[in-house]
């Protein structure tokens, strides 16, 4: 079984926002109003924070994207009650919005703020493609035909493009990779398998000094960044 | 055991108007609750920097006013302390209403509040690793076992109160460390992040329970014109005055050791920053250093009413410390990275009063002590007033609004 992680080049991005908009179009991500700006309450599967360090004209701001981090300990998975977060067995936690009850515990719990609660009833559109691979086949269309308010949210490393390249015998990390990696536009994402050596990914953690975010958490997150 | 205990007639003005504006109280929080359905949750304070808000705070309050008035009743039927029998079926009761209160608290706030059954699937559908679901068990087990304790209670068996009841303070002890365990165990939260939080919230209960014991127990019978002995309120005062300084002791154990790293950023934040009032107004000045020095002092330790303030405000006071657990705990900006995050995500998060969340949290006070009400004129719960010499039974009047807080 491969093991999706992926690798943010920090030498490379330029903090352009392509990858939460891409991540927006490609999960049909609401885009939040104002209001909702103001009031915290906009979702985001995908951020981009900015963080700087020393004084004016020594100064350096790091800009970090950051999708859900998928984690290996994930707190997330350790405190949710339905079992509506789990890990899948190729290390994608995955949200379950059958079986969220919208108790928040999840966003309580996660160390990276990756996770939204959708408070509104959003447009009221089928998921932009219903002819996508089910999570498990008994239960139906993955994993909820419309979106639903009062369920949390999160980043899926946009598993159904994996399964469904799986299915079509295509390269997982150079045919087909998650919408953000496909949209950055210098290329400082990359998407693979991180127990196959001869993949990308592994081979750049290899070359480079990485990091993982908040270590000391021992949430051993699948995200890497390549330092600068 | 020649007590015997009688309903309310609950047939006075007093009893109708408080139960009119109980129930009024309560359809205006189920009809909030239902425009928060409907609409969605933003229409309360809580967002995704803050997902916990009034609902949760009140929850966990309630759970140990519960737990603590549950744990109080046993001093009766566990340990034999014969002066608190004529108080013991109220606060078994009491604390019955509570927890059913609190079982609605969460389910309001949930975001699908018809999926709540699932909390209740134990190790089926429910990942039992989850303090969540660990508490499930707890709360409906505390549920079942407050009835049936009630139940023996009432069917006067003694044998079966006595085990019922150690049972029912170990169960009590175990829901309130449960509760504690849901915010200890949060390692991203340094504000909640503490092996001493089970600990601290089950003395918590105590404190909370045994304060709002007193105030339901003098305002029930001031109602109803019973006779209340005045040195069984004293006796709890000074039980009451002990946990306070055990539970300040907790506290400030708690906040020092936070005061070190790697979570001193977020507890200095929460000591001065913007809820710092909460922390030192409500928790730390009504609930700790008022009442301390109200109950230790000569004069008014000795008075009912000096008591009573003591009691109102601990009760307060506990309120605000479980609202400057809840909402800092949250508020506080996730270090993602190394260095000052810019904009939005580096920024505390803010928790709005809204009315609609203001007029559902009111609900759940008021369908508590509506409970209670309806529970003082349809059970046996309180003794039965001695024939006075003017002749016969004195007119019970309507139980007062002691559930409400």
């Amino acid at each position: 079984m491969p093991r999706w992680g992926m690798v943010i080049d920090l030498d490379k991005c330029v903090g352009c926002q392509a990858c939460t908009t891409a991540c927006k179009a490609e999960n049909n991500v609401p885009h939040g109003s104002p209001e909702e700006q103001r009031s915290r309450r906009d979702i985001f599967w995908n951020k981009v924070i900015a963080a700087t360090t020393g004084k004016y004209p020594r100064v350096n701001t790091e800009l970090i994207s950051m999708p859900c981090m998928q984690c290996e300990h994930a707190p997330c998975v350790t405190v949710c009650p339905a079992k509506a977060t789990y890990r899948r067995e190729d290390g994608i936690v995955v949200q379950d919005f059958r079986r969220c009850l919208g108790c928040k515990y999840c966003i309580v719990a996660c160390p990276y703020g990756a996770r939204s609660f959708n408070s509104i009833e959003q447009e009221e559109k089928p998921y932009h493609r219903p002819d996508l691979p089910p999570d498990r086949n008994v239960w139906g269309q993955w994993p909820f035909p419309t979106r639903t308010h009062g369920v949390v949210e999160k980043c899926t490393f946009c598993f159904h493009r994996i399964d469904q390249a799986l299915k079509e015998g295509k390269k997982v990390g150079t045919e087909v990779v998650p919408a953000c990696v496909e949209d950055c536009p210098s290329g400082a994402r990359k998407f693979g398998d991180l127990d196959d050596t001869r993949s990308e990914v592994s081979s750049l953690l290899s070359s480079r000094g990485w990091i993982r975010l908040r270590e000391e958490l021992d949430t051993k997150p699948k995200v890497y960044y390549l330092l600068k | 055991m020649g007590l015997t205990f009688s309903k309310i007639e609950g047939k006075s003005k007093e009893f109708y108007t408080l139960f009119i504006l109980l129930s009024i109280f309560s359809l205006i929080g189920f009809i909030c609750f239902m425009v928060s359905y409907i609409s969605g949750h933003h229409v309360l304070g809580s967002s995704s920097i803050i997902p916990w808000g009034m609902p949760i705070t009140i929850t966990i309050y309630f759970i140990g006013l519960s737990a603590g008035s549950l744990i109080l009743s046993s001093l009766t039927y566990v340990f034999g302390k014969e002066e608190y029998r004529p108080i013991a079926r109220l606060a078994v009761f009491l604390a019955i209403v509570l927890i059913f209160g609190a079982m609605i608290g969460i389910a309001l706030d949930l975001g699908r509040p018809e999926k709540s059954w699932r909390l209740f699937m134990f190790f089926v559908l429910n990942n039992m690793r989850s303090m969540f679901a660990v508490n499930g068990i707890l709360y409906g087990g505390y549920f079942l076992i407050g009835v049936v304790y009630l139940g023996a209670i009432f069917a006067e068996n003694y044998k079966f109160i006595k085990l019922m009841g150690k049972i029912a303070i170990g169960w009590a002890a175990l829901v309130h460390m449960g509760t504690g365990a849901i915010f200890g165990f949060i390692a991203t939260r340094p504000i909640f992040f503490s092996p001493i939080k089970p600990f601290e919230f089950l003395t918590a209960a105590m404190v909370s329970g045994l304060a709002l014991l007193m105030i339901a127990v003098v305002a029930v019978f001031k109602f109803t014109k019973r006779d209340l002995k005045q040195e069984l309120i004293f006796s709890l005062s000074r039980l009451l005055r002990i946990l306070i300084v055990v539970l300040a002791v907790m506290v400030l154990v708690d906040k020092l050791t936070h005061l070190y790293s790697p979570h001193r950023e977020a507890t200095v934040w929460l000591l001065t920053g913007p809820y710092s009032w909460i922390f030192w107004l409500l928790q730390v000045g009504f609930a700790y250093i008022l009442p301390l020095i109200i109950l230790f002092h000569p004069k008014y330790s000795k008075n009912l009413k000096g008591v009573m303030v003591a009691a109102f405000l601990v009760v307060i006071g506990i309120f605000g410390e479980r609202f400057s657990l809840v909402v800092p705990g949250t508020a506080y900006p996730l270090p993602l990275y190394p260095g000052k995050i810019e904009g939005i995500w580096g920024m505390a998060g803010s928790f709005p009063i809204t009315p609609i969340e203001t007029f559902m949290s009111l609900g759940i006070f008021t369908l508590a002590g509506l409970l209670f009400l309806v529970g003082l004129k349809n059970l046996e719960l309180l003794p039965v007033i001695p024939p006075s010499p003017q002749g016969g039974e004195a007119k019970s009047e309507g139980g007062p609004d002691a559930g409400r807080k």
